[in-house]
């Protein structure tokens, strides 16, 4: 058997044991790679930004712990940049297994900033329904969420005072990784109360949302873990944050991951090729 | 190195290593972790269920507000219980007709304004693209890749002549799409794999930060 | 009448909900409403379908002592565990479900079994990713610009890879999946209208009546 032969036949345990050090290595060793933003993020961003202080960004946590690398990085960049602004925050979730996975972040974001709960960020959980949830909020959102996620009233709630409805809030982010997600916030909210609407998406989702982008649907994406990173440093660079920037440091591995999938293409294909020339 | 000393980390780093160990080949220790994790989801959507909906939405309004009114969507809730009953099994058809009848009459003007409309004034060539030779080149290729790409998924006639050229054409731009999207999709899937890393360096073995 | 009902009720329903898109008048966003209130009480009690098939699959499974039988019971266990204790100590923060369950059980197993997907991508990519057309080579050099412009060696291999990329994803990309948007959007917009209209019974399932 020749080499390119052998190449073609190799035992596939031998590629994970490949791919596994090559993810790892840059994870205790970082490349220094840097990451620089984009036009997407930065739209996000630019968004979030002009929020004035005092009002309302909702975050809709349409995610579960599958997608946590790539979405809950964005969570908590959002969450700082709107602190460091004293824009409040609120959060709701459409899908079931990532009720729990907010709660993290508003147990530990808020106190870096000196935010405190029911007054600066406020929680209301998850509720079956999808579309129902989302039109139901468009007209009364504590019909909704009659309590939030700990089971505090929303009229006792300090944020809740100024909203009452979808129309309330100038700006929301949808991070989702899939269905329900964006496209119900958009199918929805936006259709039927003019939402402004951004989001954070799975890189699996994010080619699908360029349609909304340019017909401006969408006011930015944030695309995967790259998109994660680039708001984190674009939080960084205008000062709202000095925090570690989970995303940033995982983006050498992530290059590595790429390098390491076109190399492997790359030589499945020479090999496949010459050996069928070779066969011919 | 600091190694966490917490039981439950261990715990969710032996039911980690439990589906990696998939990956040599398939195992009862992987298949324990995969009804365990199918159990667990299933329990932990039943609690949430009960508390963050049935509860609050229903319980309250109906048993401790006195609201009458509410009858008829427990009722319609309860019919679902039919489905395990043979002789009233088509019961479950009441409630499946409500909900199928609101969300398909709720998503026609919505679907139609998103996903048609917006989209179409998207496509269009407006005065707005001649502002720049290059706006309007990609606004001209995207024109001529919906056109194309549409026109490929149209079956009732045969791909011959002009439209035989517009369905290659069409080709074209979806294998960049797809391209594209798998592109993505690599980096997605990676990016769940150096998650799990993260988890194992840093809050189990407390070598990184 | 176990037919003619529930198609009734869902054409009453559709009808309803898409004239109401159209009529802001407080009657018709009373009803609206209401509904909206309705389908969420009634979309919770859906979970029944999907528990009491899982449930009774595995009580199958273990009465006939088929094939794997014994994870059966990890998974009846597991169910009824998770639960018990959230139903029995609530599901707020802090509680059993939240602090053990779902923190070091579900979010281990959830994430792993998606991390190892990266592995499968890997060895799928060497031995599958075959570029044997020219459609296919335009796929993979596709995916290969946007896998590089998306993250930071690609800027360090070429500074303008990324323009690259981003031109890919915004022009051919996008125009190749707003004509697939078209498509599901139409066909979704179908599908409905068929359902409201009794054309599409496929919901009503088989058996008498």
């Amino acid at each position: 058997m020749s080499i390119l032969e052998k190449l073609l036949k190799i035992d596939r345990k031998i590629i994970f044991i490949v791919m596994a050090i090559l993810v790892l290595f840059p994870l205790l060793k970082p490349l220094g790679l840097g990451v620089s933003s984009g036009p997407r993020a930065k739209a996000v961003f630019d968004a979030v930004d002009a929020i004035p202080p005092g009002e309302v960004l909702l975050i809709s946590i349409d995610f579960d712990p599958a997608s946590m690398p790539e979405l809950y990085p964005m969570l908590v960049a959002l969450m700082r940049h709107c602190f460091a602004r004293d824009v409040k925050v609120l959060l709701c979730g459409l899908w079931i297994t990532g009720a729990g996975l907010a709660d993290k972040a508003v147990t530990e974001i808020p106190p870096e900033y000196g935010k405190k709960y029911g007054e600066d960020v406020v929680y209301l959980g998850w509720k079956a329904g999808v579309d129902a949830v989302i039109l139901g909020m468009g007209e009364n959102i504590k019909n909704v969420f009659p309590v939030d996620y700990y089971g505090h009233p929303l009229d006792s709630l300090p944020v809740m005072q100024e909203v009452t409805r979808l129309r309330d809030i100038p700006f929301m982010v949808a991070i989702s990784a899939g269905t329900p997600g964006f496209s119900d916030w958009l199918l929805y909210a936006q259709s039927r109360y003019g939402m402004k609407v951004g989001a954070g998406v799975t890189a699996v989702s994010a080619a699908d949302a360029y349609p909304y982008l340019q017909t401006g649907q969408l006011t930015g994406l944030l695309a995967g873990m790259k998109g994660a990173a680039e708001y984190e440093v674009l939080i960084q660079k205008n000062g709202y944050s000095k925090a570690y920037m989970p995303a940033v440091a995982a983006m050498d591995s992530q290059s590595l991951a790429h390098l390491v999938i076109i190399a492997l293409v790359l030589i499945g294909n020479l090999a496949f090729f010459a050996t069928r020339k070779r066969r011919r | 190195m600091h190694i966490s000393t917490d039981i439950w980390t261990w715990v969710a780093v032996i039911l980690t290593f439990g589906i990696f160990s998939f990956l040599w080949k398939d195992n009862p220790f992987y298949k324990f972790c995969e009804h365990l994790f199918v159990g667990v989801s299933v329990g932990y959507t039943i609690a949430l269920t009960w508390y963050n909906s049935v509860y609050p939405d229903l319980i309250t309004p109906l048993f401790r507000q006195g609201k009458l009114l509410y009858i008829i969507p427990f009722v319609l809730g309860l019919c679902y219980f039919c489905r395990f009953i043979p002789k009233v099994s088509w019961f479950i058809r009441l409630p499946m007709g409500f909900v199928l009848g609101w969300a398909s009459g709720v998503a026609i003007p919505a679907y139609f304004q998103t996903n048609i409309l917006k989209q179409i004034q998207g496509t269009l060539l407006t005065p707005a693209v001649l502002a720049r030779w290059d706006v309007f080149l990609w606004a001209l290729i995207s024109f001529v890749g919906v056109i194309c790409s549409v026109l490929y998924f149209f079956f009732s006639q045969e791909h011959k002549g002009a439209l035989k050229i517009a369905s290659e054409t069409g080709i074209v731009f979806l294998m960049i799409g797809f391209g594209a999207s798998f592109g993505y999709t690599v980096m997605a899937r990676m990016s769940l794999l150096i998650g799990r890393f993260q988890f194992l360096l840093r809050d189990w073995l407390g070598v990184i930060k | 009448m176990r037919r003619t009902i529930p198609l009734a009720i869902c054409l009453g329903m559709g009808v309803l909900m898409m004239v109401q898109f159209f009529v802001p008048h407080p009657a018709s966003v009373a009803f609206y409403d209401l509904t909206t209130k309705w389908i969420r009480i009634v979309s919770a009690f859906a979970l029944v379908l999907g528990v009491g098939s899982l449930i009774l699959y595995h009580l199958d499974r273990l009465r006939r002592k088929r094939q794997g039988w014994g994870y059966s019971i990890v998974t009846m266990v597991a169910l009824v565990v998770t639960a018990v204790i959230g139903l029995g100590w609530g599901v707020k923060p802090g509680s059993p479900l939240q602090e053990v369950l779902f923190k070091n059980m579900l979010v281990p197993l959830n994430a792993s079994m998606f991390a190892i997907l990266a592995f499968y991508m890997a060895s799928a990519a060497y031995r599958a990713f075959r570029a044997r057309t020219k459609e296919a080579a335009l796929l993979l050099i596709a995916a290969f610009i946007v896998m590089l412009g998306m993250v930071p060696v690609g800027s360090a291999i070429w500074g303008r890879l990324p323009e690259v990329a981003e031109w890919i994803l915004s022009v051919p990309n996008m125009a190749a999946k707003r004509a697939i948007l078209f498509g599901v959007a139409l066909g979704a917009i179908a599908t409905s209208l068929k359902v409201i209209l009794g054309i599409e019974r496929g919901w009503l399932g088989g058996g008498k009546g």
